[in-house]
């Protein structure tokens, strides 16, 4: 393909803009994604189809508000992954933060001073995390499974595995029942942060650098680029967004538990790869993340509609998942078979 | 190719003198004491044996390595360089066989790597993809486009993109790497085609490369190295393949060979 003669030098300047004209949106577009957007279509139109209750505003206002956890790490972890690292401890971050936010409402905090202490929570959790892989070389899956071990240890000890109250009269209660247009306030915090992700991985230095440490990051580093700083904030950044997603956690159920966000790393993680972002780092996409974050959500809400054994979804999510990575990595030769027959027509 | 010939550049031409430069790793002694001189619009290559300390050489004049005893010239001052940004402070510029490129970035991104243009806090791609094809035609290197990923370009155009990229930090001396290993044909003309496009522009390119042909396309001059010492500097004109494997090997040549140094 790349062998193919080029013609004789052209005149520089026509060849200049030649060069750096921009490539159509098709070939841009992330294939993985744009399956998994026609997948989440088709799951879409199937639950709107078979269930009546699916495409109705209280519904999908309530499909926004599940999927907002899940997209606001999952915008986050999309960095981490970008970046070759992973972090396994978002869950346990999301718990730790949610049982120790209320704790401190029922100390006696104001709610303003509560949601900062939740950021710093999540942040220091994720510089934490950030300090260990990227200064000390150990694996961020290492250092995150055993940070996801010791912040739920942390919160369980210090709530002995009680649920922890929130007092319906706290601004952070209000919070979690607040509407604008219909839809919550965790809805739109996700949203803002689908936008802030999508500016900062596609247009900034760091996003540049975050996607370049995933390919090649001794070849980062030789272009001056402090590769470890850019790491530990990628870690930060996820411990930070899941600071944010455990203060709206709790705030929604008005109590802070422990034992709140069982595995929820691992629907992030899926939600992430789904989208089309590279588990080998190197190659990251938002849009994608947001795809998956819709994807995995629907299916638990439209199973949940259709009355169907709460135990089956886990069970279909993960069959789900391994259908589209196949699909992915595949990808390539099912381009290949759908030229071929459109060829032929 | 060179704005004027090897024999007649006058001393303000010259870019770099090395004299007596040593390097010892504990007990081992990997260059003992070599001298080297590169001027203006010169390709000088730079041969010998694995081991004969080539590559060391050139990190020591690339700053990722620091020598032991000896001295750097560089435009006539002495310099010596604890960091590979001092050596780039100085013009230095270098291209290690890995090329330093990373694979899923776009062709224009990796140009910029580290010094994206900026507006405000972004990135100004258009502006970064416009500069990125300018240098590109400047230097007649074969994409099709600034936006084609690294990773989806042959071996040939890669090794041309990490060249661009080190020549559009406008350096003086050029070091490449075995910038012709593993090339398919095609390939290692379109590189030796840019080495000589940089030379013209006044740049001294130091070329390590094992294959002998090519230092015959596009060389003034060549430096042989043997067991840390360079031992033979001689203009490309007065040699030819035979004599050359004979001053790197070291073995007795029925003809007479020039040497610098016994």
């Amino acid at each position: 393909m790349s062998t193919t003669q080029t013609p004789p030098e052209a005149p520089a300047g026509p060849s200049v803009q030649r060069l750096a004209r921009q490539r159509s949106l098709w070939e841009r577009t992330n294939k993985a994604t744009l399956v998994m957007a026609g997948v989440t279509l088709a799951v879409f139109v199937f639950f709107a189809a078979a269930d009546s209750a699916f495409l109705t505003f209280a519904n999908l206002s309530n499909l926004a508000t599940q999927v907002g956890p899940v997209l606001i790490v999952g915008v986050a972890m999309t960095f981490v992954i970008t970046a070759g690292q992973i972090d396994l401890s978002v869950g346990s971050i999301v718990a730790f933060v949610a049982a120790i936010s209320a704790q401190l409402l029922v100390a006696g905090w104001d709610s303003s001073l509560v949601m900062v202490a939740a950021l710093l929570m999540g942040l220091g959790w994720g510089l934490v995390n950030g300090w260990f892989t990227a200064y000390q070389g150990i694996p961020a899956f290492i250092v995150t499974l055993a940070t996801l071990s010791v912040v739920r240890g942390l919160a369980l000890f210090q709530t002995e595995g009680f649920s922890v109250p929130i007092a319906s009269t706290t601004f952070v209660a209000k919070l979690g029942t607040a509407r604008w247009l219909g839809f919550s306030a965790t809805a739109w915090i996700a949203l803002a942060v689908v936008v802030l992700g999508l500016v900062l991985l596609h247009a900034t230095r760091f996003g540049q650098y975050v996607i370049g440490i995933g390919a090649a990051a001794e070849s980062v580093r030789r272009a001056g680029v402090n590769v470890k700083l850019v790491t530990m904030a990628a870690l930060g950044f996820s411990g930070l967004a899941a600071g944010l997603a455990g203060l709206l956690i709790a705030a929604r159920l008005g109590s802070g538990s422990a034992n709140s966000a069982q595995g929820f790393e691992l629907t992030v993680i899926a939600a992430v790869v789904l989208g089309g972002t590279s588990l080998l780092g190197g190659r990251g996409t938002i849009v994608g993340t947001l795809i998956g974050a819709l994807l995995t959500q629907i299916i638990a809400n439209g199973l949940t509609l259709l009355s169907v054994s709460p135990y089956l979804t886990p069970i279909i999510t993960g069959a789900v998942l391994v259908l589209v990575v196949w699909v992915n990595l595949r990808g390539r030769d099912l381009a290949w078979f759908v030229q071929r027959l459109t060829r032929r027509a | 190719m060179a704005p004027t010939g090897p024999g007649t550049a006058l001393p303000g031409d010259l870019l770099v003198e090395l004299s007596g430069i040593t390097k010892s790793y504990g007990p081992v002694k990997s260059l003992r004491g070599v001298d080297l001189t590169l001027r203006r619009g010169e390709v000088l290559g730079l041969v010998g044996d694995n081991g004969a300390g080539k590559s060391t050489l050139m990190k020591v004049l690339a700053g990722a390595v620091q020598h032991d005893d000896g001295e750097i010239r560089v435009h006539g001052e002495p310099v010596r360089f604890s960091t590979p940004s001092d050596a780039q402070a100085e013009k230095i510029g270098i291209v290690y066989q890995d090329l330093a490129l990373c694979d899923t970035l776009d062709v224009a991104s990796n140009l910029f790597l580290g010094r994206e243009p900026k507006r405000g806090a972004f990135i100004d791609r258009r502006a970064m993809h416009e500069q990125a094809a300018r240098i590109l035609a400047d230097l007649h290197v074969k994409v099709t486009s600034t936006h084609q990923e690294i990773g989806t370009l042959s071996g040939g155009q890669r090794q041309t993109v990490a060249i661009a990229r080190a020549v559009s930090f406008a350096p003086d001396v050029l070091i490449l790497d075995e910038p012709t290993a593993a090339l398919a044909v095609a390939e290692v003309e379109s590189v030796l085609k840019l080495i000589g496009d940089v030379a013209a522009q006044g740049v001294g390119v130091i070329l390590i490369t094992h294959r002998l042909q090519d230092l015959f396309r596009v060389c003034d001059r060549i430096t042989v190295m043997y067991e840390g010492q360079s031992v033979d500097d001689a203009a490309i004109a007065d040699l030819d393949i035979e004599k050359l494997v004979g001053l790197i090997t070291r073995t007795p040549q029925p003809t007479r060979t020039e040497g610098s140094r016994a």
